[in-house]
Order: C-alpha cells, then structure tokens, then sequence
C-alpha cells in the first residue's frame, strides 16, 4: 500500500495542466513571433503602405473625438452657438480692418507715386539695411547694388527729393552710402529766400555748417536748396552763428528728414550725369 | 472572468491609447510590466509595430523609424529570459 501511495503522491505532483510541454509552448511563440515579425518585415517591403493605412484607419477617429473635444466641437449647442455669435462679430470687425488696410494701402502708393516713390519712376528704392551706430557715422548700406543698377556716384535722396548723399561703394546687391554731412565733405547750396551761394561743410551727425559773410540775411527756418537746375530742398537752417568780430557768420543747418531714422532712400542710378551736374565735382569730394 | 485577465486587458487598453497618442513613456513602462506579470505578452509587439506604423517609418528614416518593433521584441524576448532566470 505505501508503494501505491507513493506512487498516487507522484503522479499529483507532475500532473501535467497542457498537452504541450512548457519548452515546446514556449518555442512555438518564439517561432509564432519570428513569423509574424518576418510577415511584417515583407509587408513593409511590398505593401509599405498597408500597416500605416490599418493603423491610421483605426487611430483617426480617436484623433478626431480628442481634437473635437480640445476645440470645443462638443460643447452644449448654447455654448456653441455663443461662440459662433463671437466669431461672425470678430468676422465682421475684421472686414472693416481689411477694408481699411487696403484703402491705407491704395493711398501709400498714390503718395509713393506723388513723391516719385513709385516703380515706374527712375529711381531706384533702397532699403536702409544698416545705419549708425551699427556702421560707421555718416553712412548707410542700403540693399540695393549692382544687381539693381547702381554705380559708383550715384546720388542718394531721402523721401521728398532730399538730397543726403552719393554711392561710394558698390557691390553684388548693396551699397555703401557717404552722407553729405559726413565731416570734410563739401557740397553747393542756395541759403535762404535770397539764395546766397554758399559751400556746405559735413560737420557729422547729419548737420552742415556753411560760412557766409555777415551782410548776409539768413534766420533760422530758411531753406537751404541743393545747386543746380532743379533746386532741391537740402536743408533748414537751425542756428545762425555771428561774431561782431568775425567778418564771416556762420550758419549751421540740418536736412528737413532725420537721416537716422530712413528706411527708404531712392537712388538716382540712371542719370549719373544730371547728378554730377547738379553736384559739381569740384565740390564734392567723396570720402576715401 | 479571471481578475487576471481583466488585469490584463486593461493594461492594453492602455498601451493602446498611449500608443494612439504617441506616449511612448508611457506605453513602455505598461509593456514592462505586462510582460513581467503575464506570460507571453505579445501585445507590446502588436504595440510597437502599431506605432512604428503611426509615428515611424512613414515619416521617420533609417532604423529610429522601426525603434517600437525593435524596443518591444527586445523587450519580450528579454524579459521573458529574465523571467525564467528569477523562477
């Protein structure tokens, strides 16, 4: 009997709970996962898209109920409609905005086009890419350069046909531009209502100094006009310096646009010869 | 049903959902811990293959586009070994 048992005891004790055995099971997963990692290896070899396309299939609609729900497409219908209430007024304000901006638009080209700003003009429009204290003073990069034309001794003009300065430097597409109020630069100009011929000094800074004798009749807020056949505004005089001592006085003048704040200029690159006539070369003497 | 199996199919229904979102960190430690406490876990490689699918090789190149199939059949094979190290 205690044989038998021993023997009962033993068979409980290995009772087998699969057919398989644990070392066969588990090599058949391995193998199961092989394949099927083999099977998804070919699918993405010939079919590369099919597994993406299930996936996406099955992800898509959960993607869209949690962007509907972070955008509020399920809110209550009063919530819903409210917000659509808001969006139509928003709507609404931003077609008189648009309206307005186009209307400013139209005028900033009739005015461009007034100033000579336009395309169609000869000049050509510069943006003021670089200006003191970022270059040296008295001196522009603007974004304009051989690409656009432009050659060496071109005149510069801020907004308004004011002349402030000639192209020294070109290259591929920017130039380098010397102010006329640079130091020892020297220009021609009519001071005043009576247009008193005078020779402009660049003191920096955008200022000029020209020396007149003292029976000169010149107060602050006279014009100072550029020489030449077309007189151009060049500046205003702002200070009138006279020593009863001296028979010279001293009249000290800036340009009507501050030339630290462009960011237009226009470029007269065509008619280098017009400008060199209304900028007699003996005056002027470009900075080296 | 078996406590087990409800276990452990809340667990994919939570890799699924980390998954569908692209939460990586997430989906990973629940393959972790599927595959210690279950035997035979495949779903992390139906998972990793779901979102190499998703956020992969579609749009990734070279071998970071198939990093899910690689992590989770890593991940399966070596904690099924350790499983049976412990044991």
């Amino acid at each position: 009997m205690p044989t038998v048992q021993s023997s009962f005891q033993a068979k409980m004790t290995y009772l087998r709970t699969h057919n398989r055995p644990a070392r066969t099971r588990t090599r058949i997963i391995v193998i199961a996962c092989g394949i099927l990692v083999v099977i998804g290896g070919a699918i993405r070899l010939w079919v590369p898209y099919l597994l993406p396309g299930i996936f996406n299939t099955i992800a898509v609609p959960f993607w869209r109920a949690e962007f509907s729900s972070a955008s509020g497409s399920l809110d209550s219908p009063g919530a819903m409609l409210a917000q659509n209430e808001d969006l139509r007024r928003q709507l609404a304000d931003a077609q008189v905005r648009l309206q307005t901006i186009q209307g400013i638009e139209s005028e900033n080209a009739d005015l461009k086009a007034l100033m000579g700003r336009a395309s169609t003009t000869p000049y050509i429009l510069g943006a003021v890419l670089s200006r003191p204290p970022f270059t040296a003073y008295d001196e522009l990069i603007i974004d304009a350069g051989r690409d656009r034309g432009i050659s060496s001794s071109s005149l510069v003009y801020a907004p308004g046909n004011v002349a402030i300065g000639r192209v020294t430097e070109v290259f591929a597409d920017t130039s380098r531009v010397m102010l006329f109020s640079s130091p020892d630069e020297t220009y021609q100009v009519l001071i005043g209502p009576s247009h008193i011929a005078a020779l402009a000094t660049g003191r920096g800074g955008g200022q000029y100094q020209a020396e007149l004798s003292r029976e000169a009749k010149v107060s602050e807020g006279d014009a100072v006009n550029s020489s030449g056949l077309n007189d151009r505004p060049f500046g205003v005089v702002t200070s009138v310096l006279s020593d009863p001592a001296q028979p010279f006085q001293t009249v000290l003048f800036a340009p009507p646009v501050n030339v630290y704040q462009l960011r237009w200029v226009l470029v007269d690159a065509k008619n280098i010869q017009e400008s060199t006539a209304v900028v007699k070369e003996p005056a002027v003497k470009a900075k080296k | 049903m078996n406590k087990q199996i409800t276990i452990r199919i809340l667990i994919d229904l939570l890799i699924v959902v980390s998954i569908l979102n692209g939460w990586w960190f997430i989906a990973l430690p629940l393959g972790l811990i599927g595959a210690w406490f279950f035997p035979y876990f495949v779903e992390i490689i139906v998972a990793g293959i779901g979102y190499d699918s998703l956020f992969g090789y579609g749009s990734v190149s070279g071998a970071w586009g198939y990093a899910g199939m690689i992590v989770s059949i890593l991940l399966f094979a070596g904690i099924a070994t350790a499983k049976r190290w412990v044991r």
